[in-house]
C-alpha cells in the first residue's frame, strides 16, 4: 500500500512560468520571481497524449507484413488509395514503407521541413499496461513501482528545483491540480482559460477579505489562497483589456488556425497566450486526452489526429518570433496492442510514438533503432517492445532547453542510453 | 460508549461523514451523541426524508434548444422526469435520436446532476449521499462522454449505485458489470469471443477491486511466479489474469439492437443481456483457477467477480480508499485492520458496506480527524448552504461552477474516478472557483435563488451577522476570525453598530455569509 501516493490523472493544462534572467522582482505570497521582458525565453511544452495513443496508427510499418497479418486494415495506414498515408523518407528502418496517419498533414509538412523529429517504439522502460501506474511513472520519472513508491516529487520539479538561478513556475490545469511532473515544486497556477479575465471573484472588497483571512493562514489551504491571490494578481494584471476593463479575447497570429484542432485548441491558446505577455513562461505541460480506444478505433483516431496536428501546427505558427527558443515534446503513457480486437479497437500495450518539435530540433527524421514486429522481437510476443526510453528523448530536451548537462537527480539512476542527437545546438556544444 | 461532542466536533463529523448540517441538526446530534447519528444513517429510508422529497418534486430545470427539421424549439423549466424511470422508459433517447434534439438525450444526466447537488443540500441521510458519492468515483462512468451513458445514467445512479452503496460488495460488482452505463463506458458491450475487449476486465482489477499495488506487472503471464499462486492463492494479478477475465466476461452486452447474425437483432431497450454466440466458452484461467470449458451462461464471468470480490488485496484496497475518504486524518493501523477484518467477515451479508462504515466513523481516528478532509467542492457547497440556511434549485450554472473548481458531476473522463487527493482542489483556479461558488450561491449569480437572512436574523450588526454565519457554519465563531472578516470587508467591528435602515440588508447579509464560507477554516472539515 501506497496511501500517501498521489493518484492523479487530470484533464486539464500544466503551465509553469519560470524565469532564470537577471532583473528579478520577488513577487510576494508566491515567493515567486519572474523576469520582466523575458517574454522570448526559452519555452518547453510537455504534451502527453493520455490514454495510450496508438503509435503503430499514428506511424504505420505500412508494408510489414507480420503488421498487416495483425491488424484489420481500418487499423493501419495505407500505402495506397485515396485515404494513403504519407510517405517519411530517414524511417527507422529503410526496407519498411513507414507512413504517417494521412490526417497528419500539418505534422508531415513540419517533420519534412526539418523542424518535427519522429522516436517510434519509446516508452518505459518498465512493462506497465496500466495507464495510472505508467502515467505515475512517467511524472515522477522513475523506472520501476519499487522506486515509485519512494519517489515524492515529479521530474519537472527536481529539474526546477535545480536551476542555480532564480528560476520559477506556475502551474495551470482545468480540473484545479499541477500536473504529476511538478509535484513537489508546489508553487502553481492553474488556469482552463482566460477568455474571462483572472480575478478575484466578486466586488473589490473581497480580494482584501481574502487577503485579511488567508494572510496568516496555517496549513495547505492558507498557503494554497495566497498563492492563488498572488498569482491571480500577475496575470490579471497583465492581461489586455479593453475601455470597459474587459479582458480582450486572445487572438492568434493566425485568425482562425487552431480552429479544427477541437477541445485540444483551448490549452494550447492559454500557453500562447502566457508565452505572449510578459509574465516569463519557462514550462508549460498540456494534456490531450481521449486516447484509450478499446473500440471505434478508426473514426476516433481519424479525428484525434487531425487535433493533434492542427493543433500542434497553429501553435508552432502562432509562435513563430520565437522558434530558436521554443521546443515541445509529445508523449503517451504507452502504445496499444499490436493485434487489433474485436471491437474495432487495441488494448493497452508497450511502445509508442514520441515526438520533439522545435526550432533547434534536428527533425526530418526518426531516432532510435527499430525493433521489428516478428513473433520473437515482440514485448512478450504481443506487443511492440521499448526501444528508446522517454527518459532518453526528455533529457535531451531539458539540455537544449538550458544549454547544459541535466542533473542526475531529475531522472534518478538513470544511465542514459546512447545519444540520440535530436538536437543541433546540444550536439554541437556537448556532442 | 458514548461519545460527547461539542458543535464544532459534531460540524467537522457530519461534514466528513456527510455534506454538513444545519445548526439545528449539528445541536441535536450532539445531544444524542455520534455512534446514535451513525446507527441512524446506517438504514437510510426516503419515506422520512420529506423536506428532500418535496424539493426534488418541485425542482424545476431548464431545458431549452432550437427548433429544427422534425422538431420544434424548446425553452422551458421543466421537472425532473427520468428520475424514477426504468431504463427501457429513456433508452428512445438512443433509439429515436434523430427525432430529438441533443439535449434531450443529456436531459437525464443533467437530472441526476440536479438532483445529486439537491440531495447533497438537504437530504437528512448525509452518509447515503457521501457514500454515494463515493461509489460514484470508485465505479466512474462519464456521462459526458457517451451519449448512451447519459442515458443510462438515472438508472445506474437509482439501481446500482444507491441500491448497493450500504450493501453487498459482490452484488454491487455485478451490478455494475450488468448496468449499461458501464457496458457501454469501458466498452465490454462490444466485446467478442476471438479477441476480447479488455478495457473493463482491466479496470476491474485494477481499480474497482484488487487495486494497483496488486498488479504483478513484471510476470506478465508467469502465473506460477505470483507469491501464492502455486496454493490457489495468488497475491494479486498479472496482465494475463486480465486478458483470461475479458474472456470470461464476453457476451455480456446492452440490447441496442445490436445485429447478432443475420435473423437476429437484440431489441432495443437499454437493458442487460447475454448473448450466448459472443461469448468466448473455452476454458481459461484466472487468479490461478482453471475454468473448464462451456460453462452454463453468465458463469464465467461470475466465477470472475466472486474471486476478485473475495480477494484480500480487494479488502485492503477497497478499506484504505474507505478510511482515506471518510477519515480524513491520519488512518492508524488499528482501525484499517478493523474495517479489513469487518469487510472480510461479512463478504456474505446484505448489509456487508454499512457495517464498515459503522467501524470507520466510529474509531479513534475519526474523531481526531477533525479539521483535516478538505471538502471537495460539492461538499463546501452543500455544507455552506445547510450552515447557512439557504433556499437552493439547482442550475446549469451552478453545476459549471463545480465543474471549474474541479468537480464535474459525472464527468470525470477516465475511469480512475475524480481522485481524492486534496492537491486537486486548491490549485490557483480551483481555489478561485471556490470562493466564486459560495458568492456566487450567497448572492444568486445563476438563479438558484436569492438568499434573504432578514427572515431569519432581521438586521443584525455585521458582528453579530458574521458570528451567526460562523457558528453555524463551524460551530463555533473564533473571534480572531471575526474580527479578521470584519476588517477585510470593510465594516464595523462594533457589536452595536447595527444595518438597520440600511437599503442593501439583505445584499450585505448574503455577502457576510459568503465571507464566512470563503474562510480557510471552513474549507476542511
Amino acid at each position: 500500500m501506497r496511501p500517501s501516493r498521489r493518484d492523479i490523472l487530470r484533464a486539464g493544462i500544466s503551465v509553469g512560468l519560470g524565469a532564470a534572467l537577471d532583473g528579478l522582482s520577488p513577487l510576494p505570497g508566491l515567493g515567486l520571481a519572474f523576469a520582466e521582458g523575458n517574454a522570448a525565453g526559452p519555452l518547453l511544452v510537455v504534451l502527453h497524449l493520455r490514454g495510450g495513443a496508438d503509435g503503430l496508427h499514428l506511424l504505420s510499418p505500412a508494408d510489414d507484413p507480420d503488421f498487416v497479418a495483425a491488424r484489420q486494415s481500418e487499423l493501419r495506414v495505407a500505402t495506397t488509395g485515396a485515404d494513403a498515408g504519407h510517405r517519411i523518407d530517414h524511417s527507422p528502418d529503410e526496407r519498411i514503407d513507414f507512413r504517417l496517419h494521412p490526417q497528419a498533414n500539418a505534422l508531415f509538412d513540419l517533420y519534412r521541413e526539418g523542424h518535427l523529429a519522429l522516436i517510434p517504439a519509446a516508452g518505459l522502460a518498465a512493462a506497465i499496461r496500466s495507464h495510472f501506474v505508467a502515467i505515475d511513472m512517467i511524472e515522477h520519472g522513475v523506472a520501476d513501482a519499487a522506486a515509485l513508491a519512494r519517489s515524492d516529487s515529479g521530474w519537472l520539479a527536481r529539474y526546477l528545483r535545480g536551476q542555480t538561478k532564480a528560476t520559477s513556475a506556475l502551474t495551470v490545469a482545468a480540473a484545479g491540480a499541477p500536473s504529476g511532473e511538478y509535484l513537489g515544486w508546489g508553487k502553481a497556477l492553474s488556469v482552463p482559460d482566460l477568455g474571462g479575465g483572472f480575478g478575484v471573484p466578486g466586488v473589490p472588497p473581497m480580494a482584501q477579505l481574502l487577503g485579511k483571512v488567508y494572510a496568516d493562514a496555517q496549513g495547505a489551504v492558507g498557503a494554497a489562497g495566497r498563492d492563488a491571490l498572488a498569482a491571480i494578481k500577475l496575470v490579471d494584471e497583465h492581461l489586455p483589456r479593453d475601455d470597459q476593463g474587459k479582458p480582450i479575447a486572445y487572438q492568434p497570429a493566425q485568425k482562425g488556425a487552431y480552429d479544427l484542432a477541437g477541445d485540444f485548441a483551448r490549452p494550447l491558446k492559454v500557453v500562447a497566450q502566457l508565452a505572449k505577455l510578459d509574465v516569463g513562461l519557462s514550462v508549460a505541460t498540456v494534456d490531450f486526452g481521449g486516447w484509450d480506444t478499446h473500440e471505434n478505433q478508426p473514426g476516433r483516431f481519424r479525428v484525434l489526429v487531425e487535433r493533434l496536428s492542427v493543433g500542434l501546427s497553429a501553435f508552432w505558427n502562432d509562435l513563430a518570433p520565437r522558434h530558436d527558443r521554443l521546443t515541445i515534446v509529445v508523449q503517451t503513457e504507452f502504445g496499444r496492442r499490436f493485434r487489433s480486437n474485436r471491437s474495432a479497437g487495441t488494448d493497452h500495450g508497450r511502445g509508442s510514438l514520441m515526438m520533439v518539435l522545435g526550432g533547434k530540433v534536428q527533425g526530418g527524421v526518426c531516432y532510435g533503432s527499430w525493433p521489428g514486429l516478428k513473433a520473437k522481437d515482440l514485448d512478450e510476443g504481443v506487443d511492440l517492445a521499448v526501444a528508446t526510453d522517454y527518459r532518453q528523448v526528455v533529457s535531451e530536451v531539458l539540455a537544449a532547453h538550458r544549454g547544459g548537462p541535466v542533473a542526475k537527480d531529475v531522472f534518478p539512476g538513470y544511465a542514459g542510453q546512447a545519444r540520440l542527437g535530436l538536437f543541433r545546438d546540444d550536439r554541437l556544444s556537448h556532442g | 460508549m458514548a461519545q460527547r461532542w461539542d458543535a464544532a466536533m459534531v460540524a467537522a463529523a457530519l461534514g466528513r461523514a456527510g455534506f454538513g448540517g444545519s445548526p439545528d441538526e449539528v445541536t441535536r446530534v450532539a445531544s444524542i451523541g455520534w455512534e446514535d447519528w451513525v446507527e441512524e444513517q446506517l438504514r437510510p429510508t426516503d419515506g422520512v426524508d420529506s423536506d428532500c422529497q418535496r424539493r426534488l418534486r418541485q425542482l424545476k430545470l431548464r431545458i431549452k434548444y432550437n427548433a429544427a427539421e422534425k422538431w420544434s424549439g424548446v425553452d422551458e423549466m421543466r421537472p425532473l422526469k427520468t428520475l424514477d424511470q426504468p431504463i427501457e422508459s429513456i433508452w428512445p433517447l438512443i433509439t429515436k435520436r434523430a427525432e430529438m434534439d441533443g439535449a434531450e438525450r443529456r436531459r437525464p444526466r443533467d437530472e441526476v446532476i440536479a438532483a445529486t447537488i439537491l440531495r447533497a443540500c438537504y437530504s437528512r441521510w448525509g452518509l447515503r449521499e457521501a457514500l454515494v458519492g463515493f461509489w460514484h468515483d470508485h465505479f466512474n462512468v462519464d456521462a459526458y462522454g457517451s451519449e448512451q451513458v447519459a442515458v443510462a445514467l438515472p438508472s445506474y445512479d437509482r439501481d446500482v449505485i444507491r441500491a448497493h452503496a450500504l450493501g453487498n460488495f459482490r452484488g454491487f460488482l455485478e451490478a455494475v458489470a450488468t448496468s449499461a452505463a458501464m457496458l457501454y463506458y469501458l466498452s465490454n458491450h462490444s466485446s467478442r469471443a476471438g479477441a476480447a475487449n479488455e478495457n473493463y476486465a482491466r479496470e476491474l482489477f485494477e481499480l474497482h477491486t484488487l487495486g494497483r499495488d496488486a498488479y504483478f506487472n513484471d510476470r506478465y503471464d508467469r502465473w506460477r511466479d505470483v507469491p501464492g499462486a502455486l496454493r490457489g492463492a495468488p497475491e494479486g494479478y498479472i496482465d494475463q489474469d486480465v486478458y483470461e477475465a475479458a474472456r470470461a466476461l464476453t457476451g455480456w452486452t446492452v440490447e441496442d439492437g445490436t445485429n447478432i447474425d443475420a435473423q437476429r437483432k437484440l431489441p432495443e431497450t437499454g437493458r442487460f443481456v447475454y448473448v450466448e454466440s459472443w461469448h468466448d466458452g473455452y476454458q481459461k484461467r484466472v487468479l490461478a483457477r482453471e475454468f473448464d470449458a462451456f460453462q452454463p451462461a453468465m458463469a464465467d464471468g461470475r466465477k470472475v467477480l466472486d474471486l476478485v470480490a473475495e480477494h484480500p488485496a480487494t479488502a485492503r484496497f477497497l478499506c484504505t480508499k474507505l478510511c482515506r475518504r471518510f477519515i480524513g486524518g491520519k488512518v492508524g493501523h488499528d482501525t484499517l485492520a478493523a474495517a479489513i477484518e469487518t469487510w472480510t467477515r461479512n463478504r456474505a451479508r446484505p448489509d456487508q458496506i454499512a457495517r464498515v462504515m459503522r467501524v470507520i466513523l466510529t474509531s479513534k481516528d475519526f474523531a481526531q480527524g477533525a479539521g483535516a478532509k478538505l471538502r471537495r467542492p460539492l461538499n463546501l457547497a452543500a455544507a455552506f448552504v445547510r450552515g447557512v440556511g439557504l433556499d437552493v434549485a439547482p442550475t446549469e450554472g451552478l453545476a459549471n461552477t463545480l465543474a471549474g473548481a474541479g468537480q464535474r458531476l459525472f464527468g470525470w473522463p477516465t475511469p480512475m474516478g475524480l481522485p481524492d487527493d486534496p492537491r486537486m482542489f486548491i490549485g490557483t483556479n480551483a481555489m478561485r472557483q471556490r470562493w466564486a461558488l459560495l458568492l456566487g450561491l450567497a448572492e444568486n449569480w445563476w438563479g438558484t435563488g436569492v438568499f434573504d437572512a432578514t427572515h431569519a436574523m432581521g438586521a443584525p450588526s455585521p458582528h453579530l451577522a458574521v458570528e451567526r454565519f460562523l457558528t453555524g457554519l463551524l460551530g463555533r465563531a473564533d473571534p480572531t476570525l471575526t474580527a479578521s472578516i470584519l476588517s477585510g470587508l470593510g465594516m464595523p467591528e462594533s457589536v452595536s453598530v447595527g444595518l438597520q435602515g440600511a437599503p442593501d440588508t439583505q445584499k450585505k447579509l448574503a455577502r457576510i455569509a459568503a465571507a464566512c464560507g470563503m474562510t480557510p477554516a471552513f474549507q476542511a472539515a
